[in-house]
């Protein structure tokens, strides 16, 4: 009876990698410049779809944790921000340091089209993926109704999941609630507690941000990192 | 040494040079015949050899060649001829900087000092053949030691002519006479030596000078020497035109974008070989569409459509040129049939940039420049004010609230901005425009707020912060009270910017903190 080293090795012949053990590439990502939130996500994921949610009424800081990590991807990457609703700040975005330079801005809704702004987002950020060469891939869908994205079919998701896998490039979706389900390797939900007020300015926002869905981390009850983020005038 | 390029049947070939490539193969095997003239009686002025063979003559009428069986008819169009005696000009200029543009299908170029980078005289003659070819050209090529030896050779041989220094005579000797006839002023001398008997080049260069002299004067002995190959002349050279511009005018208008990308295509491969010639590129492209004007509507009173496309990026490829032409002319439907199409491009140097280890990767540029406007053809070009819909943003030296622009993005990696060092503030979400709402005052304070159809208490308020700007200018003036205020809605505290208006006297929620 042959031994299992000699097993092994007749094995190893037919097969070379039969006994190798799958390294799974290490996982990079873009940090989104707030250190409680990278501390437990490792920042944004590269190669994967990423959901950033929060309230359309209430504040919740999801625009301002985009505009946070444009800053940050802008420094290295090449970023393309598709505005669903034309709701982009250049002046908030220009003092959170975002490399102006670097970042295509795509403002849909604003000219009389037969597509609907969110069509033409998907359509657009379809195109954008194809093209390749950007880091950085946001779409900000938040201004535009729950019941409104929700008609965005699953296969939708998929696609982009299946897209993106393959780039060098991080795809973030920003909405006021998860809709890729399991297409989505991290979901963010964002809230805002009570702000500071320091006299009759308002001085900064206290944000908590939980962790829905992660593919690398496991999400823990406790992952709901608390943060401030100061005015711009503070 | 100088060579000559000659083209046979100029104005035949300038009509059939911006056809596609196999096309124009076919074309070439069929009888085809230039019209001139007034429109109710064109008459023939140009015809190429299946068109002679087949009996069309010179000077027939339309109707005199339509008994000599089918062919293919156009009339004469004498921007294609000007575009094409460039483009002969600029095939020319790739080989030598000095170039007479000697006649209409006709340039003369010095190759003195050129061996050493091309090669041999027959290397060049063969290399100028294939580049012809590329422009659209089938031509005679002949090389001599002076330009009127290369001219008539050119003139008389097909293919390729070396005449070696020395040998001209003997070379020219087999040339009928009538190759001289290069303007109708001459056509008076060579009745006089066709009555003489004398019909080669060999009979008239054995003819004794002075007595050609006393019967045909000084014109007789200029004659005498081109047979000869003894006249020597310094070249004129030709000003080179910085226009890169072809166009194209239908015989009959063309109604469907297909029609026109055969001829779209074709202009723009040609604008990019002359501007290749010159080892140059287009930063800006632009076309004008002459449109049939009996067709046009009075109240539209237009009668052209222009588009200037303006590239970040000098690019040589007409392909890419070609696609952006085609996606705008896709998104606009023109209101009468096509008459003309004209294509003039920007000639700017070529940007060679190397890559780096160290840069970030970046969208091909090329290729960003085709998917940025087709992602145009779905968002528009520019909102109701002006601005561009797609590039990249930047903020404007203004205190006016809201105040940026859109620059074209270009993928290349600039100079970082002089923004501040990246660090997370609040950040403002704008509705554009504003939203109109009624505001509850105590006081001089906001207590309550219509938003979305909803009254939302006021939870907290900052503010006014006054501003104003343009108060010279009736029209942009602006003055307002602003306030930050928090608000109590369904979903939690919402912060938001709004806005008294103290010009229109109106209220505006200007966008919320998020």
């Amino acid at each position: 009876m042959p031994s299992a080293a000699t097993l092994r090795a007749s094995i190893e012949t037919q097969i070379p990698s039969a006994f190798v053990v799958y390294q799974r590439p290490e996982q990079r990502s873009i940090p989104t410049g707030i250190p409680q939130i990278d501390s437990v996500t490792a920042g944004v994921p590269i190669s994967t779809l990423t959901e950033i949610c929060g309230s359309g009424l209430a504040s919740s800081g999801k625009t301002t944790v985009m505009i946070s990590l444009l800053a940050q991807a802008t420094q290295k990457y090449f970023c393309a921000l598709v505005d669903a609703n034309d709701s982009f700040d250049p002046s908030s975005a220009h003092v959170a340091g975002v490399n102006f330079s670097r970042l295509l801005w795509v403002r849909c809704g604003k000219n009389q089209s037969k597509l609907k702004p969110m069509e033409q987002a998907f359509k657009t950020i379809d195109m954008l993926l194809q093209s390749g060469g950007f880091g950085l891939l946001v779409v900000d869908l938040s201004s535009f109704p729950e019941r409104l994205v929700r008609k965005a079919p699953m296969t939708t998701w998929f696609r982009f999941s299946r897209v993106v896998e393959k780039q060098r490039a991080a795809l973030v979706f920003l909405s006021q609630q998860p809709h890729a389900t399991s297409c989505a390797g991290l979901v963010l939900h964002l809230k805002a507690n009570p702000a500071v007020w320091s006299g009759n300015l308002l001085a900064q926002f206290q944000l908590e941000a939980e962790v829905v869905r992660s593919r690398e981390k496991k999400p823990t009850q406790s992952a709901k990192p608390n943060f401030s983020v100061p005015s711009q005038w503070a | 040494m100088f060579t000559c390029l000659f083209t046979p049947d100029f104005s035949v070939q300038a009509a059939l040079r911006l056809e596609p490539e196999d096309r124009r193969e076919v074309l070439k095997q069929f009888p085809i015949a230039i019209l001139d003239g007034p429109a109710s009686l064109p008459r023939v002025m140009a015809t190429n050899e299946p068109a002679r063979l087949a009996g069309i003559e010179i000077d027939m009428t339309k109707m005199q060649v339509e008994t000599c069986g089918r062919a293919w008819l156009r009339r004469r169009s004498p921007a294609n001829e000007n575009a094409a005696q460039m483009a002969l000009l600029d095939c020319a200029n790739s080989f030598s900087p000095r170039v007479e543009s000697t006649a209409p299908g006709t340039v003369i170029l010095d190759l003195a000092g050129t061996e050493k980078l091309f090669g041999r005289v027959q290397v060049i003659a063969q290399k100028i053949a294939l580049r012809a070819a590329e422009f659209g050209f089938e031509l005679n090529v002949a090389i001599a030691s002076n330009p009127d030896t290369a001219f008539y050779a050119a003139r008389g041989f097909t293919g390729i002519t070396i005449v070696p220094s020395g040998e001209e005579a003997e070379r020219l000797a087999s040339l009928p006479v009538d190759v001289l006839s290069t303007s109708p002023e001459m056509l008076g001398t060579l009745e006089i030596l066709d009555s003489w008997g004398i019909r080669t080049f060999r009979a008239l260069a054995l003819l004794p000078p002075v007595p050609v002299v006393e019967r045909l004067g000084q014109e007789g002995l200029r004659l005498q020497k081109i047979a000869r190959g003894e006249t020597r002349r310094p070249l004129a050279p030709a000003e080179i035109s910085a226009d890169f511009i072809e166009s194209f005018e239908f015989e009959d208008p063309v109604e469907t974008l297909e029609s026109l990308t055969f001829i779209l295509n074709r202009l723009l491969q040609q604008v990019c070989v002359r501007l290749a010639s010159h080892s140059l590129a287009t930063n800006e492209l632009r076309l004008k569409l002459e449109l049939e004007a009996r067709q046009i509507k009075k109240e539209q009173n237009k009668e052209f459509y222009e588009r200037a496309w303006k590239l970040p990026l000098p690019i040589q490829d007409p392909k890419i040129l070609f696609r952006l032409v085609y996606l705008d002319l896709e998104g606009n439907t023109q209101p009468a049939p096509i008459q003309k199409i004209i294509v003039q491009a920007m000639a700017v140097k070529p940007r060679f940039a190397q890559s780096g280890l160290f840069t970030p990767a970046s969208p091909q540029t090329e290729q960003l420049e085709i998917t940025l406007a087709r992602i145009r053809g779905v968002t528009g070009n520019t909102d109701e004010n002006g601005v561009a819909c797609v590039g990249s943003p930047r903020v404007v030296d203004s205190h006016k609230p809201d105040s940026f622009t859109v620059q074209p993005f270009s993928g290349i990696d600039e100079e970082l901005d002089s923004s501040p060092s990246s660090s997370p503030v609040i950040s403002l979400r704008i509705f554009r425009p504003a939203l109109e709402t009624t505001v509850g005052l105590a006081g001089e304070k906001p207590c309550s707020i219509t938003l979305h159809k909803k009254l939302l208490r006021v939870l907290a308020a900052s503010g006014p912060w006054r501003s104003s700007g343009n108060w010279w200018n009736a029209s942009s003036a602006w003055t307002r009270d602003e306030w930050d205020v928090a608000l109590k809605t369904a979903e939690g505290v919402g912060f938001y910017r709004i806005y008294l208006d103290r010009i229109k006297n109106q209220w505006f929620v200007e966008g919320t903190f998020d």
